[in-house]
């Protein structure tokens, strides 16, 4: 059996191989792509979208519909994610509490537990560090501009390398850096759960928002000259600011998915206690 | 000012040469850690410097801005590398990991 999977997998591979050999070569000025396609990115992009990365503008506008299904790739990662693994509490584990005055440690069996609003007693997880106040402080001292470098990505996308994809990442980092140095109760009363598989959807609802919002001026799915009337702009300035908020979505649809695959897989779906 | 960049970048690289060395001759985790932490910042510091330097070259505001830029990377780096490098090593006296002594021989893993 295992030898007949390799021959069906080595005769496809080789058929993959053999398809390629027809390919056009690296950067090959006669190929189709770079004969039809290309010039006139190249040529029009400043003049119909005012957008000067050509990137950013083929990937949010001229391509609207990969991207969108880009974000709703990343949104089903995220569920994929939540319903594999997030688990209903079923049997409450142990729990610790430290007594802050004088660093005893009480292990509480079988869901027993204590207010959690105590002032003298703070819910620790298992596996506690003890001395970790330069990373703590480290971090207080860091996160915001990580923050406002991933709204300067996002925003400055059109100019610069950058755009809603990146910008989510690193904005995602942050609130995961946040939850790893403190722990992810923690991070979860900053940005609970359910705020977290909200934005998720409202970042994909965003994009495709953008895109109906379209259809109701008369136009295509995702041609956002279609806003200029709204914004009161001309039709090219409208495409640049319709793919500035197409990608803020996929930013918003980013940042959340990342922060709830983190919490999934640190704390096995159970989201009490993480890495 | 072209040849104060080639000495800066010069010393950057001569700083990052020394830092793969350690890493790869040093006998355990916790001494291949010291060149990781402490060459790469002070290469990054030289190399960088001299990146900043070298787009200064034409005084314009593009260039002022940019040189600011690749300063504050310096700043971010000084104050997360350390501190990098303090959570590595944390981690690695938490999971009981014996650090090398003189009698040992060779690497300690």
């Amino acid at each position: 059996m295992k030898k007949a999977g390799l021959v069906i997998v080595l005769f496809f591979g080789g058929l993959l191989v053999y398809g390629t050999l027809d390919f056009p070569d690296w950067g090959d000025p006669t190929s189709p792509a770079s004969l039809h396609v290309s010039p006139r990115y190249i040529e029009k992009t400043l003049e119909e979208t005012t957008v000067p990365n050509m990137v950013t503008a083929i990937l949010a506008d001229y391509r609207g519909f990969d991207t969108l299904f880009e974000t709703v790739v990343i949104f089903s990662a995220g569920l994929a994610c939540f319903f594999l693994l997030r688990t209903r509490r079923k049997a409450p584990g142990t729990r610790h509490y430290r007594h802050r005055p004088t660093g005893i440690v009480l292990h509480i069996e079988k869901g027993g537990r204590l207010p959690d609003d105590s002032t003298e007693f703070e819910r620790i997880d298992s596996l506690w560090v003890p001395h970790d106040l330069i990373i703590k402080a480290t971090c207080r001292l860091i996160i915001p501009f990580i923050q406002l470098f991933a709204l300067y990505v996002i925003a400055h996308g059109h100019h610069s390398p950058g755009g809603g994809f990146q910008g989510g990442v690193i904005f995602g980092a942050a609130f995961i850096l946040y939850a790893v140095t403190h722990d992810l109760r923690e991070g979860l009363q900053r940005l609970g759960e359910r705020t977290t598989y909200a934005m998720c959807s409202i970042g994909v609802f965003i994009y495709a928002g953008v895109g109906t919002l379209c259809l109701f001026f008369r136009k295509n799915f995702l041609d956002y000259s279609a806003l200029a009337a709204v914004l009161g702009v001309d039709p090219a300035t409208a495409r640049s600011h319709g793919i500035l908020m197409v990608e803020i979505g996929v930013g918003i649809a980013v940042m959340a998915v990342m922060f709830a695959i983190y919490c999934n897989l640190s704390s096995v779906g159970k989201q009490d206690e993480g890495l | 000012m072209n040849i104060l960049v080639t000495v800066l970048l010069a010393c950057g690289l001569i700083i990052f040469t020394g830092g793969a060395v350690g890493i790869l001759r040093f006998p355990d985790f916790y001494s291949r850690l010291h060149p990781a932490g402490k060459l790469d910042t002070m290469g990054l510091f030289m190399s960088m410097l001299a990146a900043a330097l070298y787009t200064l070259e034409d005084l314009s505001l593009n260039a002022v801005l940019t040189s600011i830029k690749i300063l504050l990377i310096l700043v971010f780096v000084f104050i997360t590398s350390p501190t990098a490098t303090h959570a590595i090593m944390d981690a690695g006296v938490r999971a009981d990991l014996a650090p090398w002594t003189k009698g040992e021989r060779g690497s300690a893993q």
